[in-house]
């Protein structure tokens, strides 16, 4: 009996130890399970002291969806069709007072990627920038932005040919700008990464070709290198004048038949960009013109064809081909806006076959945050079929979102 | 050679002294007629806005950016009316002096009873302002605050000063003053004038004054309006008598036309900012023009 009644105090300070120490199961380091409903007016947990669990540090949150319709007549694709582009959805937040972060995943609904995903470090000093991480390829004006920012429904065809249609490295990049005057800005960005080749885009199925691979590990001299040095003045009370100038380089890459199994190594391309662009606001800042010409230079090993045969190496055409887009867009008001945009671009294949797409827009912003755009294109390849595309693309923006400088 | 070293002491002497000026760039005009009027000679004063923008749509330029990363001070309005480029130049400019919470960062709607503020924060209120309508800097009592908030930031800054700075402040306040005095005049007939507006720019003076407002032109702020909307708000007016469609430079003037042809009612074009229009160069000249566009469209015989 006293056994047992020993016994049962000996459990009940242990219970009473147990609760007074936290959770018997409670892993180290662990936040102490809370009991009871949270007092009023402190945070969730109860405890005075923000844990995993609060909420007052979460990141800024965004969604962008972006929905296209269209009719395609002429070349490989024809007639009718409507997809989800992209649904992304980002976060940002600072780390600490030097620093913040961000990811953009991008899903076209049936598979998920991890467009961006850095850190900019500010502690280097003022108007030094330290990116580290996955994000997009710094060249001419357009190639920073995702797809559905871009004023066009695609990525005008000289930047699709020769860069990608969306490039992401991982990597690092310090950029800095600093004043030549009282109304000139001048910014230079240097950046070395694993690798600047456009990846696969995904849910589309394409045809079977050569794909541009670099190594997984490389010598310090083969990782890929982007430039841009731009300067950015006023001209005048209401406009702006950008002149640009940019590089990618890619000093060590592979085709590979991906099916066949053939390869071509120690291959090496650059890319080289000049971009103008001149902008204009009135003086009630609700009426806008732009206009802007990018002039490009690939260089090198550019594209590649399929062997003859499966396991024969990829033959792969290389020299130089040129191409160039210019654009103009005029906004109406602050809701509506038309442009009209023309790229040119000297084919990868061996006989430097010349490509011509036309775009025209009308966008009308239904509010700052969703727009439709009515889009009609056309696209002649010399040596095959006129195409032609007529477009509607709806995009919708929730969240957090910013207006920073567009260099 | 004596004379030479004379005057190579003075132009030391006068360069010594300008560098010695606070560098001090303003959002918007209104701020910098206040900071000038307030900093004197100790000042230096650029502002970004020029006076006719929608300030809801200002771009970003490099002279923008080279000033920020120059200025020893900067002020805005708050209460959201800059989002549209000062997030990004704050950011971009790469000035810690100027950065918020930093002495060199003024908000001159710090203390200022907003009205119109969202219970609930939502697109569906279209482009709504968190803390409020922004449009401070077109009230009465805006201008006090806007002066005191920038008084403190200078006084905080360039303590030396801070007499200077102080006697500056009084005298202008004394012109303020005589400025309100005129504006009550003004107003004391304007309660339940009807009125509808473009935007909720002249929201403060509406609900000072007592007017009455039928509707706007956007059907919630920043929401360009729909043929539907338009056609509401037109059937709306052609039932009343004597609306002033209350409209800035920068609203769409299609839109204005068609309300004014179809409604009947009288469009008056007001500043939003000082500086725009002729004959506000300061931002008692503002309120002074705007308070006598409202008088004329008013007529003194209709005051209640």
């Amino acid at each position: 009996m006293n056994h047992s009644i020993l016994s049962a105090s000996a459990l009940l300070l242990g219970t009473s130890a147990l609760f007074g120490q936290g959770s018997a199961f409670q892993t180290p380091g662990m936040p102490r399970q809370v009991y009871g409903p949270p007092k009023e007016g402190t945070s969730q947990d109860n405890s005075g002291q923000a844990s995993r669990f609060s909420s007052v540090f979460n990141p800024a949150f965004s969604f962008v969806g972006d929905i296209v319709g269209d009719y395609r007549s002429g070349g490989e694709e024809v007639g009718w069709n409507a997809e989800l582009r992209a649904l992304e959805f980002g976060a940002q937040a600072w780390v600490d007072p030097t620093a913040w972060a961000y990811f953009t995943a991008v899903s076209d609904g049936e598979s998920l990627d991890i467009e961006e995903a850095a850190l900019h470090y500010k502690g280097l000093g003022e108007r030094h920038t330290l990116r580290v991480g996955k994000f997009f390829l710094d060249f001419g004006k357009q190639m920073q932005t995702h797809i559905h920012e871009l004023r066009t429904l695609e990525r005008p065809l000289v930047l699709r040919e020769y860069l990608g249609d969306e490039v992401s490295g991982t990597g690092v990049q310090w950029d800095h700008w600093f004043s030549a005057n009282d109304t000139t800005a001048v910014r230079f960005s240097l950046g070395a990464f694993s690798s600047l080749l456009p990846e696969h885009e995904h849910g589309e199925e394409e045809e079977p070709e050569a794909e541009a691979e670099v190594a997984g590990r490389k010598s310090i001299g083969n990782l890929n290198y982007s430039a841009r040095v731009t300067g950015f003045t006023d001209v005048g009370t209401n406009g702006t004048l950008q002149l640009g100038t940019s590089a990618r380089i890619v000093p060590d890459f592979a085709f590979v038949d991906e099916d066949g199994g053939g390869e071509v190594g120690g291959l090496d391309n650059t890319v080289w960009g000049l971009d103008v662009t001149y902008g204009w606001k009135d003086e009630t800042a609700t009426k806008s013109f732009t206009a802007g010409l990018e002039f490009l230079v690939n260089s090198g090993d550019v594209g590649a064809e399929l062997g003859a045969a499966p396991g024969d190496a990829p033959i792969v055409a290389d020299g130089t081909r040129t191409g160039w887009l210019l654009f103009a867009d005029h906004g109406l008001d602050p809701n509506n806006s038309i442009g009209l945009q023309i790229s040119m671009a000297e084919l990868a294949d061996a006989d430097k076959t010349e490509a011509l797409e036309i775009e025209a827009y009308y966008t009308r912003y239904l509010s700052e945050f969703h727009r439709l755009r009515f889009g009609l294109s056309t696209l002649d390849v010399d040596g095959a079929d006129e195409s032609f595309r007529a477009a509607v693309q709806y995009t919708f923006f929730v969240g957090a979102h910013g207006h920073g400088v567009n260099w | 050679m004596r004379l030479l070293t004379l005057l190579a002491l003075v132009l030391l002497g006068l360069s010594a002294q300008a560098a010695e000026k606070l560098k001090v760039v303003t959002s918007i005009p209104d701020l910098a007629d206040l900071s000038r009027r307030i900093g004197g000679d100790r000042v230096e004063v650029q502002s970004i806005c020029k006076g006719l923008e929608n300030p809801h749509f200002v771009g970003i330029k490099p002279s923008h950016l080279v000033a920020m990363s120059r200025a020893d001070v900067f002020v805005q309005v708050g209460l959201s009316l800059e989002v549209a480029f000062v997030p990004g130049l704050l950011e971009n400019c790469g000035n810690a002096r100027i950065q918020p919470g930093r002495p060199g960062f003024i908000n001159a709607s710090d203390g200022f009873a907003a009205i119109d503020i969202p219970g609930q924060v939502d697109r569906k209120l279209g482009d709504v302002h968190p803390q409020g309508n922004p449009h401070m800097n077109l009230s009465v009592e805006g201008g006090a605050v806007m002066a005191a908030n920038i008084l403190k930031g200078l006084c905080a800054i360039d303590p030396a000063h801070k007499a200077d700075y102080e006697a500056r402040h009084a005298a202008w306040t004394r012109e303020l003053e005589a400025a309100q005095q005129r504006w009550k005049k003004l107003g004391e007939g304007w309660k339940g004038r009807k009125v509808c507006v473009y935007h909720q720019d002249y929201a403060y003076l509406i609900r000072g004054y007592g007017l009455v407002t039928l509707g706007s032109v956007e059907p919630q702020p920043g929401i360009p309006p729909t043929p539907a909307s338009l056609a509401s708000l037109i059937a709306t007016l052609r039932k009343e008598k004597d609306v002033c469609l209350l409209a800035a430079a920068w609203a769409r003037r299609s839109e204005l036309e068609e309300v004014r042809n179809q409604a009947g009612v009288t469009l008056v074009e007001l500043p939003n900012m000082c500086a725009g229009l002729p004959g506000t160069e300061s931002w008692i000249e503002m309120m002074d023009l705007l308070h006598k566009r409202l008088a004329e469209a008013f007529g003194p015989q209709k005051g209640t």
